[in-house]
């Protein structure tokens, strides 16, 4: 038994965390957030080059062979700076689900991912749903064609392909397609954590045998690891957020003063932020148990990870919550980073299964 | 990184189930299956069993005859004896005094009591809450006064412990007691070892919220020491005492007897039918899997060579929460028949009350748990420790 990470794992951290540091700071999220993109197609550039785009991709088609500890890491990473540029969507929903798939046109897709210009997006979810991904409404008939509308759709406008779940013959599939095709049409929103996400309808959209990545039990499969990655990643970040959280209230309580003293000299103050610690350390170690299970594919990871999301949920939520408390007026100003960190914990607990959600699959 | 244990570790979790299948005294483990409250005698078995086996020195290095282990085995052997029921091993001993006397001890001292903490000859208690000092414990005001008669040195103890667990089974006590008055608090305070038998002290018992007797008050009068059972240099006995408490970091956050409680109620919610309590038994399931990783990582950490030191005060205080809330659930999961209690040690003569059979046995947890987050340094405490050590405020 080891829990520690290894070198290689320390060296990626820290590449990460520079990069962060150098180019990825509050004021520049801000100035990406507020400008006419949904992301800043430069730092993607730079997330290419760092090779950070290619990272989990098996060997095969051109990656790293990077697994879900070194996505953790990144993700752990991108959480303390809030970072909004579509990883989650583009890499772990779109790239990872073709790379494990048997696509024929799998090889180039990555390719291009890779490069950082092009985008992909995994349409799974539909309006009244909830988070039941694998019996959509949206249909194949059998000619073909696809009809349904899917919500909240991550970087939806920005991408070129589209996954699609559907049903065809009662049997789940996965479909790709252009989303210029005839009969498909994109409405663009943003999310409350300053990402974007579209509502996509197809409307008698013809297909073929070639929009086909997989059907029934494989694509089933495919549907559920990929979430479960995607999980995992958000979690994750979760775990960043609540770090930052913890460490930014403890900054700011060491600098205010107030009755003439740091207002991190009250009792009540520290075992408030103890109480953060804590939390962000349990998160820590439900994360590493979660990764490190679906790491070794084991039988139990929808377990675990179910266990860490539900966790993070709630005590994400909490952590952020006691973080504006503690920042007074500043914890709710717009301008200030830490009010963001709740926005974004509001956003994950709503992303693929709620805590609620996953409390109740722990039982299952 | 890998969550699995060394092929060796396993074999040696092989070893330790078949200690408790075929070693671990049946008479012990028949009680504590249906929740009876083991005697004395029950609890010196279960101990003279383990120094049989070698065992009783879990924690102490071979050359005092320990049994030197990994912090990897010693977290799979606490597991394993929770996981299995077993009381909790005795700490006065063998977890406290013990490590203190082979570590700050003479020669002499070595030899006259270790071998009787090895062998659960010696029952040991310890001494040192006082009525006036509690999570305050520095304050404390028993008094010691070096004496000599006829070229005997020896110390006069005065004063009164509170709160002595099983104080009234004990053959001696160590106590923590204030030599000298003049500097900061701190600095007066002496590690004294005392016989029970000695003339001037009385134990009276304090019956507990579970109706249970548990701790005592042990009151010293004129009780006359000899110097020689002074452990180091007086007026070093606190920084003997902190010694004590971070030499308990393992097993502290009683896992094994956690997952034990959270597997008993899962089967006993499972066949209730009732989401309400279905998902508050998820909630602990989540929450002690968080612990249990918690303390993984902190043994991981010692194995590689750092030395964690605040931090296993989450384990004490998590580990205690959580022991708390699952003899809250039992509660919970006994409906209307918490209402009935007949006492910590269940109905006699096989009477049977109306109810679930674990009502009985989920109440008096509930009641004695409370004890958990008050005793070893309060959570209020810990945290406290957490702020100084790792916030740095």
């Amino acid at each position: 038994m080891n829990l520690n990470y290894n070198e290689e794992q320390i060296m990626l951290r820290e590449q990460i965390q520079k990069f962060c540091e150098s180019e990825y700071d509050f004021y520049k999220r801000e100035d990406i957030v507020k400008s006419d993109n949904d992301f800043d197609q430069n730092v993607w550039k730079l997330f290419a080059e760092q090779g950070w785009l290619s990272m989990p991709f098996s060997e095969q088609s051109g990656g790293f062979g990077f697994g879900p500890i070194e996505l953790s890491i990144l993700f752990e990473e991108f959480g303390k700076s809030l970072v909004i540029e579509p990883y989650l969507s583009t890499i772990v929903l779109s790239g990872t689900l073709l790379d494990r798939s048997t696509f024929s046109e799998k090889d180039d897709l990555i390719e291009k991912i890779c490069s950082g210009d092009f985008h992909i997006s995994l349409a799974y979810a539909e309006a009244g749903k909830n988070y039941d991904y694998l019996n959509p409404i949206s249909t194949l008939d059998s000619k073909n064609i696809l009809n349904g509308t899917k919500t909240l759709v991550l970087n939806g406008s920005n991408s070129e392909k589209l996954i699609v779940t559907c049903i065809k013959d009662n049997i789940f599939n996965l479909v790709i397609l252009d989303s210029n095709t005839e009969g498909v049409s994109i409405n663009s929103f943003s999310t409350v954590d300053g990402q974007s996400c579209s509502e996509i309808s197809f409307e008698n959209v013809q297909l073929d045998k070639s929009n086909f990545i997989g059907s029934g039990d494989q694509a089933v499969t495919l549907m559920n690891e990929t979430i479960n990655l995607a999980t995992l990643c958000v979690s994750a970040e979760a775990v960043g957020c609540m770090e930052s959280c913890y460490l930014k209230t403890l900054e700011y309580t060491k600098n205010r003063e107030q009755f003439g003293q740091p207002i991190s000299s009250f009792q009540v103050l520290q075992h408030r932020m103890v109480d953060m610690y804590i939390e962000s350390e349990l998160a820590k170690s439900l994360l590493i148990r979660a990764m490190l299970e679906v790491n070794n594919r084991s039988d139990s990871m929808y377990k675990h990870v179910s266990a860490l999301k539900s966790y993070i949920g709630t005590s994400g939520k909490l952590s952020a919550k006691e973080a504006v408390q503690l920042h007074g007026g500043m914890g709710v100003s717009e301008e200030m980073m830490i009010g963001h960190y709740l926005k974004k914990m509001v956003s994950i607990d709503a992303l693929f299964g709620n805590a609620d959600f996953h409390l109740n699959q722990i039982g299952n | 990184m890998n969550i699995n244990f060394s092929k060796e570790d396993l074999a040696f979790k092989d070893e330790v189930k078949n200690w408790l299948d075929n070693e671990y005294p049946s008479h012990v483990k028949e009680k504590t299956d249906k929740g009876i409250t083991i005697s004395k005698e029950d609890l010196i078995d279960f101990h003279k069993a383990l120094s049989k086996k070698g065992w009783m020195g879990y924690n102490w290095p071979t050359e005092y005859g320990g049994t030197g282990w990994s912090a990897s085995k010693l977290y799979i052997f606490n597991k394993e004896l929770g996981l299995a029921g077993c009381p909790p091993i005795l700490p006065f001993g063998v977890g406290m005094v013990g490590p203190v006397i082979y570590t700050f001890g003479n020669d002499e001292q070595k030899d006259r009591f270790l071998p009787d903490i090895l062998n659960f000859n010696t029952w040991w208690c310890q001494g040192y809450s006082e009525p006036g000092s509690g999570s305050d414990l520095a304050s404390l005001k028993t008094k010691a006064v070096l004496r000599n008669d006829l070229d005997e040195d020896y110390y006069v103890v005065n004063g009164s412990k509170t709160w002595t667990t099983l104080a009234q089974n004990a053959d001696w006590i160590f106590c923590l007691v204030r030599t000298d008055n003049s500097g900061i608090k701190q600095e007066g305070i002496s590690f004294l070892l005392i016989d029970m038998k000695s003339p001037g002290i009385e134990v009276k018992p304090i019956i507990t919220i579970d109706g249970d007797h548990e701790v005592n008050s042990v009151f010293f009068t004129d009780v006359k020491v000899p110097a020689k059972n002074l452990i180091g240099e007086e007026g070093k006995g606190w920084t003997y005492a902190k010694f004590l408490l971070a030499h308990e970091r393992f097993g502290i956050a009683g896992v094994g007897a956690s997952m034990r409680s959270l597997n008993r109620l899962k089967d006993i919610i499972s066949q209730l039918d009732n989401d309400d309590l279905q998902r508050k038994v998820n909630q602990l399931e989540i929450d002690l899997s968080a612990i249990e990783i918690t303390e993984l990582r902190l043994l991981s950490a010692l194995e590689n060579g750092s030395h964690p030191g605040a931090e296993s005060s989450i384990l004490k205080i998590k580990g205690t929460e959580m022991q708390q809330a699952l003899s809250e659930l039992f509660v919970e999961a006994s409906g209307e028949y918490a209402l009935m209690y007949p006492g910590p040690h269940g109905y006699e003569n096989n009477y049977k009350p109306a109810g679930p059979d674990y009502a009985a046995e989920g109440l008096s947890a509930f009641l004695n748990m409370r004890k958990t987050s008050i005793y070893g340094g309060s959570n209020e405490i810990q945290k406290n420790i957490l702020s100084k050590f790792v916030l740095g405020v």
